[in-house]
């Protein structure tokens, strides 16, 4: 399976997509499909964090909002462990406290749900640096 | 030895009296010579007072006895009938003569002699005619002792013999040379006692004086010796130190009374030399002096002339800074306790039962209204009390007089005041009993104005239904921000999955089978945000909250997906435990909601603060005993104290910082209009858990009737 820039599979980038919103979880991997990115989805923060998909990942787009850690802690514990992964929150709650302590921790993106399929693909590719 | 008494017998016993240095040896020598003459049976000195008087010698004055009386001071003799008799006897009978009384008298009174040459038997002036006779007596004899014609005294002489003229006349000469020696000897006393009283008083002084070398040395007290024109000759180191000077500055002549006193002290100090002058101390009195660096101290000083016309003298002085500074230091407790009192708005006071005697602080007479210093008594205070609160006052007052045993003599009350303006003061007072000095009942209470904490709580009451206002408001808020979460989240879904049907038709090679799924998610979604928004329109439709069948699984799940991201959001875990038969209740939907919802929240509130254990959060229902439903939520949060477990269904009890305390009163009132209760338990860890039970049957019919429609609407 070829991507539209005519990357092979292997070269596409990697995005880990995490919330414990079962209609996010089928939804984007789709989406992401059709922009051209490999995708891999996860239910908490707690599983990304277990699995070998955290040292493979090129970006994450997270929930914030979850049970147990949320995006937030998540964007944390990546920082003390020294991974420099680019991360989108999405969310379904406007808040501004909540976005500011995001985006100076070093977000890439705070998309608010629902958000538009553009707005999504222009903060990957800021977020991979693809622009 | 010869026949007559001889002029040489009589100078040899002259000159051997005038060597006597003492009177009462030259009397008794005179008395035995004289007796150891021929013929003489017994002799005799009689003196007046002021010679045998010390004293009345001294004064050189007659006492009114001296004038009167001759007193017997030396005897001697030998008698014959009855030998063992001793005529040295100076008592008795003939010890004293009134002047002009008996022979002796005479001679005293004329100062002229008096000689019997020859007693005639039983002569009728002899004082004792058979003693004269029994002792043969027949002659006397009477000379006054005159000395630079004073008259000391009388000597006679009774003999056993007619007496010579010659003899007589001898005997004249010979009383004038012991008149002489009288005089000389008594006159050699006098030096000797002057003489003896002088190395007393020279002794008495140089005790004194090394008493008050030690005194002056102690240097426990400053000593200066001064005299009236203000110079200070000598001082002690106490003195000294205590106005910083030093020996030189003394012997320069620097310091002065004048110097050491400041101008307002001046007239004190005249006031004790004029004292000084009158009496020769004065009364000791509180000045200050000024040290050499011109600073101040106060003193307490006395003192006293050396002589009483004399110019010097010696002055004491204490310095008195320590006690100064103790009495300023009580004076400014005093001050601060009066002040504190007055910032405290609390008064005290005593009250001696026995007495009726009452003593007030001075805030006391402020609070109520009394004008200070106005003598109080229990009418007084009484005529202030609140009507409404004269019972309680008496009461208290009864039980007081009686030591309040019942009471552990301690008090505590509450009550009002109407001032004269009818205003209202609320005071706390507090009361302890204690024994005074004298073992009295005493006692001493405090007395708070909490007129204005009374107003403030009343404030606090309103201002806390106005918040209840603002707090559903907010409530409303959360609500919101639920509500938003709880249809953004299907509506991110419906989006993306448009979004990428799109895409999969736009492509070069369109992916028909995706965009069908995609589509039928999109389908999916959007009747999920339409549930979502129906629910909500039964949530808060309120022409709907009749009384309904309510399926209580059903309203929990619809509550706990409203609340979910709130509770995430503090990463509370919630589980639910709901019981697959549990019957439905007859009951408003919404309220019942409403409680369910309260309760969530408590929960998660109680466990804001948890960080060493897991914020678990557990709603369950369940049938319980007596055909009711029950639900209970348990957390694992802070729980409640034994003491607040009645509190809290109380309207407007809050532990929380930020609360308002009306949630679980209105979630008792909603679950008690269901017939049913609210009650919260303590768990056996950490944590409390609330739980309601409602009935779900009237009867038996009603109760399978509703069963029926219920597997109808699950049906469709």
């Amino acid at each position: 399976m070829q991507s539209p820039d005519g990357r092979g599979i292997t070269q596409r980038p990697m995005v880990a997509i995490i919330d414990d919103d079962a209609s996010v979880r089928e939804s984007l991997p789709d989406l992401l499909g059709e922009f051209g990115f490999s995708s891999t989805v996860f239910s908490s923060a707690e599983e990304f964090l277990a699995s070998e998909a955290v040292d493979q990942m090129n970006c994450l787009v997270a929930d914030i909002a979850m049970p147990g850690m949320t995006g937030l802690d998540l964007q944390k514990e990546l920082r003390i462990r020294g991974h420099k992964v680019p991360v989108i929150f999405i969310t379904a709650q406007k808040e501004e406290a909540v976005r500011r302590r995001a985006l100076d921790g070093g977000a890439m993106g705070f998309l608010v749900k629902p958000f538009s399929d553009t707005a999504l693909l222009e903060a990957l590719n800021a977020a991979l640096g693809l622009d | 030895m010869g026949t007559s008494i001889t002029a040489g017998s009589l100078l040899s016993l002259a000159v051997t009296v005038t060597s006597e240095q003492h009177v009462e040896r030259v009397l008794r020598k005179t008395v035995e010579g004289l007796a150891s003459q021929p013929g003489v049976a017994l002799v005799r000195i009689w003196l007046v007072p002021s010679v045998h008087l010390p004293n009345a010698w001294r004064e050189g004055a007659h006492s009114q006895e001296g004038k009167e009386h001759l007193r017997l001071v030396a005897s001697a003799g030998n008698p014959i009938k009855s030998p063992g008799e001793d005529w040295s006897f100076l008592q008795g009978r003939f010890s004293r003569f009134k002047l002009n009384v008996g022979k002796v008298g005479q001679v005293a009174a004329n100062r002229h002699p008096i000689f019997i040459k020859d007693f005639a038997p039983g002569d009728s002036w002899v004082a004792q005619p058979e003693w004269a006779q029994r002792e043969e007596i027949r002659s006397f004899a009477g000379h006054p002792l005159l000395f630079q014609e004073k008259l000391l005294g009388v000597i006679g002489l009774f003999s056993r013999r007619p007496l010579e003229e010659q003899e007589f006349a001898w005997l004249g000469l010979f009383a004038n040379h012991a008149a002489i020696a009288i005089a000389n000897a008594r006159a050699f006393e006098e030096v000797a006692e002057r003489q003896k009283a002088e190395a007393e008083a020279r002794e008495l002084a140089n005790g004194l004086e090394s008493k008050i070398r030690r005194l002056v040395e102690a240097n426990v007290v400053g000593i200066a010796i001064w005299n009236l024109e203000g110079a200070i000759t000598e001082a002690n180191e106490a003195f000294l130190r205590m106005l910083q000077y030093d020996h030189q500055d003394l012997a320069s002549g620097r310091v002065r009374w004048t110097v050491l006193t400041p101008s307002e002290w001046r007239d004190s100090d005249e006031r004790a030399i004029a004292e000084l002058k009158a009496t020769g101390i004065f009364q000791p009195y509180e000045k200050e002096f000024l040290r050499k660096d011109r600073s101040r101290v106060p003193v307490l000083l006395g003192g006293a002339l050396f002589e009483r016309s004399g110019n010097e003298g010696v002055a004491f002085i204490l310095d008195l800074s320590e006690q100064k500074r103790a009495e300023r230091a009580l004076r400014r407790s005093e001050v601060f306790l009066a002040e504190g009192q007055r910032l405290g708005q609390i008064g005290s006071y005593s009250w001696r039962v026995a007495t009726d005697e009452i003593t007030w602080s001075e805030q006391l007479y402020r609070i109520y209204e009394f004008e200070i210093g106005a003598p109080v008594t229990l009418e007084l205070i009484r005529s202030r009390v609140h009507p409404e609160d004269l019972t309680l006052y008496e009461k208290m007052v009864e039980q007081a007089r009686n030591g309040g045993s019942n009471l552990g003599g301690n008090f505590e009350w509450q009550y009002r005041l109407m001032m004269p303006d009818h205003s209202i003061k609320h005071l706390h007072a507090v009361a302890r009993a204690s024994r005074d000095q004298d073992g009295q009942l005493e006692y001493i209470a405090a007395i708070q104005d909490v007129t204005a904490r009374r107003m403030s709580e009343e404030a606090r009451d309103k201002a806390r239904s106005e918040l209840a206002h603002v707090a559903r408001v907010m409530s409303l808020g959360t609500l919101a921000a639920s509500i938003a979460h709880e249809i953004n989240q299907p509506l991110a879904g419906i989006v993306t999955n448009a979004s990428t049907c799109q895409r999969m038709l736009a492509a070069a090679q369109p992916n028909i089978d995706g965009a069908l799924e995609t589509s039928r998610r999109t389908i999916r979604d959007a009747n999920r945000a339409s549930e979502v928004i129906t629910r909500l329109r039964a949530l808060f439709n309120r022409k709907e909250t009749a009384a309904e069948w309510v399926d209580l699984n059903e309203a929990t799940r619809e509550v706990i997906a409203l609340s979910l991201s709130g509770l995430q959001t503090n990463q509370v875990l919630v589980r639910e435990e709901l019981a697959d038969d549990l019957p439905p209740v007859l009951g408003d939907r919404i309220q019942l909601q409403q409680v369910i919802l309260n309760l969530l929240r408590n929960a998660a509130d109680a466990m804001s603060t948890i960080a060493d254990r897991p914020r678990v959060l557990l709603v369950r229902t369940e049938r319980d005993e007596g055909n009711q439903v029950r639900l209970s939520v348990k957390d694992s949060g802070v729980g409640f104290t034994p003491q607040a477990a009645d509190k809290i269904f109380e309207g407007f009890y809050t532990t929380k910082p930020d609360g308002m305390g009306i949630g679980l009163s209105v979630s008792r009132s909603i679950i008690e209009a269901h017939h049913g209760r609210l009650w919260a338990t303590l768990n056996d860890g950490p944590g409390s858990t609330f739980s309601f039970a409602i009935p779900y049957t009237v009867d038996g019919l009603a109760g399978a009737e509703n069963r029926v429609n219920r597997v109808g609407t699950g049906a469709t």
